[in-house]
């Protein structure tokens, strides 16, 4: 579910290719194009034909794509707060990939094509601008001319560019945005689509287009087409008000009720040295590095923009000065949050150790978009709950098995592709893979450690791992002393 | 008597990095006076806690520096610093799970800590950016 987006990117790509392929083979005169798409394909239908049904059932694919992946960010709240730029930029995308769609049927000049140059101009010829001048063109065979329809292939040449366009403005906000689905699913896609090409190819329907006779009957693409039936039963103005209304509605859903949103995150100057850990690690790029402002002999401080930060609290994860061992200071990081500081998490610690007791006890740290962590807590079981779980310190885990706070570390999150804030578990695992600043302390036992990227319904995948890691700890611990753990631990 | 005096050689030439080690001295000389004149345990604890999360933070800024700079030993550079935080906690699980500690050794230790790292790494990064 969450490659829909590179899902999409990877059908327009198809539809590009193809699209690239028929442009060279089809003939773009109105006499000549109906007969250039009958060419494709029945004689040419091993490559030109195959590539004309990729083309239409991958632009369908990609419809379906996009309305699903509008509505997961939608239904899991992933269009609102920080989030509303790139749902904002993605409302246009629906009106020029619907356009690029609808102005492809044409290009095959057959009866639906006839249907729909029709009815589409009539539709436009309700706005004041057009009046009445685009049914016109189609009134008549005489009066449609070659350059008239030439335009129409050149902006089935420009619309879906705008649209390209429109989808790099609509990722802009996301670092590191996913573009591309995972290859298996890629090749499987391109797979299904390819059978499908060949099984049952997409055809023209009726003769070529005669302007002259009305059409009586065509069969709808429903991905594409469904407002056509809507015109037909209402009105061009009703339809149009409709489109508008819902498009507005669309593109003020980010600030419509119920609004809510956590305190962005802070910077102490004090804790500050301006190494920029957090800058490299925003997934929201809402830190920037700008000159020091309080004297220090420092060359930057890091500057949190409001608008963009999503108080995911990665920022806190990656500052050195967040590590639990600190005492003699209070525990201000150079970044933190200040509805779930870092102190508060240490805070949450010392509380989960103390109230564990007996052999193997597991502290789990889990992100508040993961598995409900209530479920787990038990007498050798307690909780820390972060926004993510990349907002964890990687010294927080050395703090917890070398103070023999816990004997076990289990970090949980949301759905290993699926992170809520994006890159935390990608940084949290690098982290912990000493592959990423700051890294987990080599000194730390990472038989002690466990991860689980389960998500909101893993809650039983949390438990297994849970107890798998206890027998592990209890299998290896077995052999020597048990006293140990109990009797060191201190604050 | 503080354990290790700033001495002109220490400068890297850069200001920040140079701001800071003379802050991390200041911090192991206090550490030291804590240990040896008011023999307070748990104050030195507190320190050395403290200066585990300067020096990560000193550490990352300097790490920074070298990237910026493409120094040429700056994985070399790098792994030091690992290993001087990974020494640094083990230093503090000695000093917490000992109660009988022998405060001029464990001195000796963390200053020897600092200075090896600071003649023999500093040194060189210094001559490089200098």
């Amino acid at each position: 579910m969450y490659h829909l987006g590179a899902l999409s990117f990877f059908f327009f790509w198809i539809v590009a290719v193809s699209g690239l392929y028929l442009y060279v083979v089809f003939d773009t005169s109105v006499y000549g194009a109906y007969a250039s798409v009958e060419w494709i394909t029945h004689d040419q239908w091993y490559l030109a034909g195959v590539m004309r049904s990729l083309h239409r059932y991958a632009s369908d694919a990609m419809v379906v794509s996009v309305i699903v992946h509008l509505s997961r960010e939608f239904f899991i709240d992933h269009h609102r707060g920080f989030r509303w730029f790139s749902w904002f930029t993605g409302v246009p995308l629906l009106w020029l990939l619907f356009s690029s769609g609808i102005n492809g049927y044409w290009l095959v000049w057959d009866d639906l094509a006839q249907f729909l140059a029709v009815n589409t101009a009539e539709w436009l010829d309700w706005l004041p601008v057009f009046d009445g001048q685009m049914a016109r063109n189609f009134i008549s065979e005489a009066r449609l001319s070659d350059r008239f329809f030439s335009l129409l292939v050149f902006l089935h040449i420009g619309i879906p560019l705008a649209l390209l366009l429109g989808m790099w403005i609509h990722i802009q906000r996301i670092t590191r945005a996913r573009v591309n689905p995972p290859a298996g699913l890629m090749f499987g896609t391109l797979a299904a689509l390819l059978a499908l090409s060949l099984v049952k190819p997409a055809l023209s329907q009726g003769g070529q287009a005669n302007l002259d006779v009305a059409v009586a009957e065509v069969g709808l693409d429903w991905f594409y087409l469904a407002m056509y039936p809507l015109i037909d039963l209402t009105s061009s103005g009703a339809v149009w008000w409709l489109l508008i209304g819902l498009t507005l509605m669309l593109g003020a859903l980010p600030w419509l009720p119920p609004a809510r949103r956590d305190p962005v995150a802070v910077v102490d100057l004090g804790n500050c040295n301006g190494c920029a850990r957090c800058f490299a690690d925003c997934p929201y790029s809402a830190i920037t590095m700008q000159p020091r402002s309080d004297g220090l002999p420092y060359a930057q401080e890091a500057v949190v923009d409001a608008g963009l930060c999503a108080s995911c609290g990665l920022c806190a994860g990656a500052c050195p000065t967040a590590t639990p061992f600190r005492r003699a200071t209070e525990l201000v990081p150079g970044i933190d949050l200040p509805h779930l500081p870092v102190r508060g998490i240490r805070e949450q610690v010392l509380a989960g150790a103390s109230a564990m007791s007996g052999e193997g006890r597991i502290l789990v740290f889990g992100c508040a978009h993961g598995a409900p962590l209530t479920t787990v807590s038990g007498q050798s079981t307690a909780a820390v709950t972060l926004p993510c779980v990349g907002a964890l310190p990687p010294s927080f885990i050395d703090f917890v098995l070398s103070r023999h706070h816990a004997d076990g570390v289990v970090l949980a999150g949301c759905g290993s592709c699926d992170c809520n804030f994006r890159l935390g578990i990608d940084w949290t695992e690098q982290r912990l893979a000493r592959e990423r600043d700051p890294q987990l302390r080599s000194r730390v036992p990472r038989e002690r450690l466990a991860t689980c990227w389960a998500g909101r319904y893993g809650g039983k995948s949390l438990q297994r791992c849970i107890d798998g890691l206890r027998r592990n700890l209890s299998a290896s611990s077995a052999p020597s002393a048990t006293g140990t753990s109990t009797e060191q631990r201190s604050a | 008597m503080t354990l290790i005096e700033w001495r002109d050689e220490f400068s890297t030439g850069v200001a920040s990095v140079d701001y800071e080690h003379r802050q991390l001295i200041e911090l192991i000389n206090g550490l030291y006076a804590k240990l040896t004149r008011e023999k307070d345990r748990d104050a030195a604890l507190r320190f050395l806690g403290e200066i585990y999360a300067r020096i990560a933070a000193h550490f990352a800024l300097e790490e920074r520096i070298m990237r910026e700079k493409e120094y040429d030993q700056y994985q070399d550079h790098k792994d030091d610093h690992e290993r001087l935080l990974d020494d640094i906690l083990d230093i503090m699980d000695e000093f917490e799970a000992n109660t009988g500690f022998d405060d001029e050794a464990f001195s000796r230790r963390l200053g020897e800590w600092f200075t090896v790292h600071f003649k023999s790494k500093d040194a060189r990064l210094h001559r490089r950016l200098g």
